[in-house]
C-alpha cells in the first residue's frame, strides 16, 4: 500500500529519489519523464555511438542510468547480452521512449508522486494540491 | 589523470575490495591484482604493487557480463572515456579505433573526450558471485560524483522550499486556495491520505495519552481538524486539562 511509505519523512523510500536535492533536480528536468520509464523496456543510444537495450533499473536526478537484461550492440555493430549496466549521465545521448507510453501521463504521475511525499513528509498542508 | 601508477590503493571509503581478480585493458592482461572499488576512485593492483586508478567521471559505463559468447568470462566491463596506456603514454590515443569512421560527429558536443577515444577495461573475478557487489558498488559510487558539466546542478535544491506561485501556474490551477480549511482540507485527502491521517493521528493520541495533556491536543476524533496536528485550537480547551501538569515545575 502506497500509505505505508507516508509513515517515514525521509524521500528515499518514495519516487526513488536519495535526497531532496535530487527531487528537485528531477522535477525540475525532462529527467522526470525518464524516471517513470522505470520497469519498461527501452533502448538508450550512448554518446560513443553504441546503444543499449534493456529493462529500466532505475534513472537518477544526473540521468545515470541502470539497466538489466540488456542487448548491447558497439560501434561496429556487435552484439553483447549484458546482464546489469550502469551508464553515466554524460554518456546519454538519446533514450528511446516507447511508443505505448503516455509521456503528459508520466510526467504528471512522477510529480504527483513526489508531491505526495512533499505533503506527508512534514510538509504545510497549504502545498496540497487536490488530486483528480 | 586517470593514470596514476604511484598511487597507493585507497584505504577509506572502500566499498568493495575483490581479490584474484584479472585485469584486461583492450585487450591486454594485465595480470591478477586486487581491485578496489573506493569513494575516491576505482583502483587495481596486482601482488607487486603495479596497477592503476581510475577517476569515476571518466567512466563512461560498467556492466556485468555473462554472455560467454561475447568473452569467454564472466567480468566486470568499464568503459573510460579516455585513453590509458600501462606504458608509456606516447603510444596511446589513435591506435585502437581507427576503424572508427564515425569519430568525427563524436565531436561536437563531447567535453574532454576525444572523439570517442574510449578504453575498455575488464575485470575477471575468481569468485564470479562476487560480480553483483562489485557492479553494485561501483554504481554507489558512481553516484557520489555527479557530473560538474551538467547545468541543471545550479537548480536551487532548497527541499521544501517550493513556489507555490509557479507551482499554481504551471498546474493550471490559478484558484486553487493554498490554505485549507478544515472541510476542504479533509476532502482533498486521498483514501490513503485519510487513512493515514487517522493512522497517525491514533499514533498522536496514544503518545499523549501517556503523558500529560498538551494544550489544545485532544485525543478525540476532531483532531482530525489539526491538519498536521501540530496547530493549537485556542477555542477549545478542556477544563482541567492541566491538572496533570507537573506543579513542581513552577
Amino acid at each position: 500500500m502506497e500509505s505505508a511509505e507516508n509513515q517515514t519523512p525521509e524521500p528515499e523510500l518514495v519516487a526513488g529519489f536519495s535526497s531532496i536535492r535530487e527531487r528537485t533536480i528531477a522535477e525540475n528536468s525532462l529527467v522526470i519523464l525518464l524516471q517513470g520509464l522505470q520497469g519498461q523496456v527501452t533502448t538508450v543510444d550512448l554518446r560513443d555511438e553504441s546503444t543499449a537495450r534493456g529493462h529500466v533499473v532505475n534513472v537518477d536526478a544526473f540521468m545515470n542510468i541502470r539497466l538489466k537484461k540488456v542487448l548491447h550492440r558497439d560501434r561496429r555493430g556487435r552484439l553483447t547480452q549484458l546482464e546489469d549496466l550502469f551508464v553515466t549521465g554524460r554518456n546519454v545521448r538519446y533514450v528511446h521512449i516507447p511508443d505505448h507510453m503516455d509521456i503528459m501521463e508520466t510526467i504528471q504521475g512522477q510529480l504527483a508522486k513526489s508531491h505526495r511525499v512533499r505533503n506527508f513528509a512534514g510538509g504545510r498542508k497549504e502545498y496540497a494540491k487536490k488530486k483528480s | 589523470m586517470v593514470l596514476l601508477k604511484s598511487v597507493p590503493p585507497p584505504t577509506e571509503g572502500v566499498r568493495h575490495e575483490q581479490a584474484e581478480t584479472t585485469a584486461i585493458m583492450d585487450g591486454k592482461g594485465l595480470g591478477c591484482g586486487t581491485l578496489y572499488v573506493a569513494e575516491t576512485r576505482l583502483s587495481w593492483f596486482d601482488g607487486s604493487g603495479m596497477g592503476f586508478s581510475l577517476e569515476y567521471p571518466s567512466i563512461g559505463l560498467h556492466a556485468i557480463s555473462r554472455d560467454l559468447s561475447a568473452y569467454p568470462q564472466e567480468h566486470l566491463y568499464v568503459m573510460v572515456n579516455a585513453k590509458l596506456s600501462d606504458e608509456n603514454e606516447a603510444e596511446m590515443a589513435e591506435n585502437v579505433h581507427d576503424d572508427d569512421e564515425d569519430a568525427s560527429s563524436g565531436g561536437e558536443d563531447d567535453d574532454d573526450d576525444e572523439e570517442g577515444v574510449i578504453t575498455e577495461i575488464r575485470f575477471v573475478p575468481s569468485d564470479k558471485a562476487a560480480l553483483e557487489s562489485m557492479f553494485s558498488a561501483m554504481c554507489e559510487c558512481q553516484a557520489l560524483h555527479p557530473d560538474p558539466e551538467d547545468d541543471d546542478s545550479d537548480n536551487d535544491f532548497e527541499g521544501e522550499e517550493y513556489d507555490v506561485e509557479e507551482a499554481e501556474a504551471e498546474h493550471g490551477q490559478g484558484d486553487v486556495p493554498t490554505f485549507y480549511t478544515y472541510e476542504e482540507g479533509l476532502s482533498a485527502l486521498t483514501q490513503e491520505g485519510q487513512a493515514t491521517l487517522e493512522r497517525l493521528e491514533g499514533m498522536l493520541a496514544q503518545s499523549v495519552a501517556q503523558q500529560y495533556h498538551m494544550a489544545g491536543v485532544r485525543t478525540d476524533e476532531s483532531n482530525a481538524e489539526f491538519e498536521d496536528g501540530m496547530e493549537v485550537d485556542a477555542g477549545t480547551t478542556v477544563a482541567g486539562q492541566f491538572e496533570d501538569a507537573d506543579v513542581d515545575h513552577w
